[in-house]
């Protein structure tokens, strides 16, 4: 099995819910720079994937691709998995202290139990509302800032958006049966467990484009209550696959035919 | 399909602050000891007028008041990458190193002191993998009025 290549698809949320499109919104990154990728951290790159073939010009093995999606500006993706419902736990956990106190408290002069009540309200900050469509990964969670704070009101507050989901990959490349993708389950770390993933047909070389469908959620409000709506978008990208040979690129070795010649294994 | 009467309110009236992300390719910066050519810029202040996306010279449009938020992501998820300081005329902005709540992920945060900024350039230092000394942006991103 080569090395597993990763694409980075690093979306500007906010601007893309207010413009209604990722052109221009979308910044792609891959880890294929040395062996030929173009445009990093454009909407427009190219990812360079090179065949490995045996002496007899026979393609030894698949390529495999990966797709990880993050938001730009919004809580990094290196916080603990699951970090929102985490915070939404903690910040529970400290108002019920509070309400502890409060109740300790309130018989006592001086003490405005309403306007402490309002404050711990605030400072608990408000779950999401979860509905069919958004069940699962932002389910039961609270809205967080930027910095990890709780936003009890998504009206007033700047929030921090959710990671962009794929939902599909297709187009030309699907089409032609270059490239394989599906959705996976895996412990990752980053993505919450699913992400999209790949194998390519080397043996083709020549470009081909493909079509990410990509959900993003927009906070709004509808009857008192804060949701996560989705809004489905659409991203564009190519792969050029090539029978340049691969490279370590630590080493720079591989520039020539692989070590291991087939009969060996005959 | 028949849609219900639209009495969704979209919440973005909020202010948010502006944050600047860079992404950073660490095995490339590990290699070369240096991030020029492994740094990408961004900002999500596009619409309000910054300039030089996804390079290392990114000039981000700033008014007084305005909320800069710093932080870093790594081009491949397993390797290390954190922001160990950010040099810039203290006048303009002063960034202080916080953490994610209940996390050791850090995040640099500064308020935009002044309205008249013509050009205020400054360094990032990272710290990357294992490395001890900290890898300093070569070209400079700016911040602009």
């Amino acid at each position: 099995m080569p090395q597993q290549l990763a694409v980075i698809v690093l979306v500007d949320v906010g601007n893309a819910l207010e413009s209604r499109t990722l052109d221009g919104n979308t910044y792609l990154f891959d880890n294929m720079k040395l062996q030929g990728s173009e445009n990093q951290g454009t909407g427009e790159l190219v990812t360079a994937i090179s065949g490995s073939y045996w002496s007899d010009g026979s393609q030894a093995s698949e390529q495999v691709l990966n797709w990880l999606p993050y938001s730009l500006g919004s809580i990094p993706p290196t916080v603990p998995r699951g970090y929102e419902a985490e915070r939404a736990r903690q910040t529970d956990e400290q108002a019920l202290t509070e309400l502890d106190h409060l109740a300790a408290t309130s018989g006592t002069s001086g003490t405005d139990a309403a306007a402490e009540l309002s404050r711990i309200r605030q400072s608990a900050g408000r779950r999401v509302k979860t509905t069919r469509r958004t069940r699962g990964r932002l389910s039961g969670q609270k809205v967080l800032d930027v910095t990890g704070k709780v936003v009890s009101d998504g009206g007033t507050q700047a929030h921090s958006y959710p990671a962009p989901v794929i939902t599909d990959i297709y187009g030309q490349a699907v089409d032609e049966k270059v490239i394989y993708p599906a959705e996976y389950g895996s412990p990752d770390l980053v993505t919450d467990g699913w992400y999209w993933s790949a194998t390519v047909d080397t043996s083709r070389p020549g470009t081909y484009a493909y079509t990410m469908r990509i959900q993003l959620h927009q906070l709004v409000e509808q009857g008192g209550e804060s949701l996560w709506e989705p809004v489905n978008l659409t991203c564009e990208s190519k792969i050029r696959v090539t029978t340049e040979p691969k490279r370590n690129a630590f080493t720079k070795a591989g520039l020539g035919l692989l070590p291991v010649p087939p009969r060996a294994f005959s | 399909m028949t849609t219900k009467p639209k009495l969704r309110e979209s919440l973005t009236a909020a202010r948010r602050p502006i944050s600047i992300t860079a992404v950073v390719d660490c095995v490339g910066a590990l290699a070369s000891h240096s991030v020029h050519g492994h740094l990408y810029l961004y900002d999500t202040n596009k619409a309000g007028g910054s300039t030089g996306f996804g390079t290392e010279e990114l000039r981000t449009k700033v008014r007084r008041g305005d909320q800069l938020l710093w932080n870093v992501l790594a081009l491949e998820c397993e390797a290390f990458v954190s922001i160990d300081d950010i040099v810039i005329d203290r006048a303009v902005v002063e960034p202080e190193r916080r953490t994610y709540p209940g996390t050791d992920v850090a995040y640099w945060i500064g308020t935009v002191k002044r309205d008249d900024i013509l050009e205020a350039p400054y360094r990032i230092k990272f710290r990357v993998g294992t490395r001890t000394e900290p890898v300093t942006t070569t070209l400079s991103p700016a911040l602009f009025g």
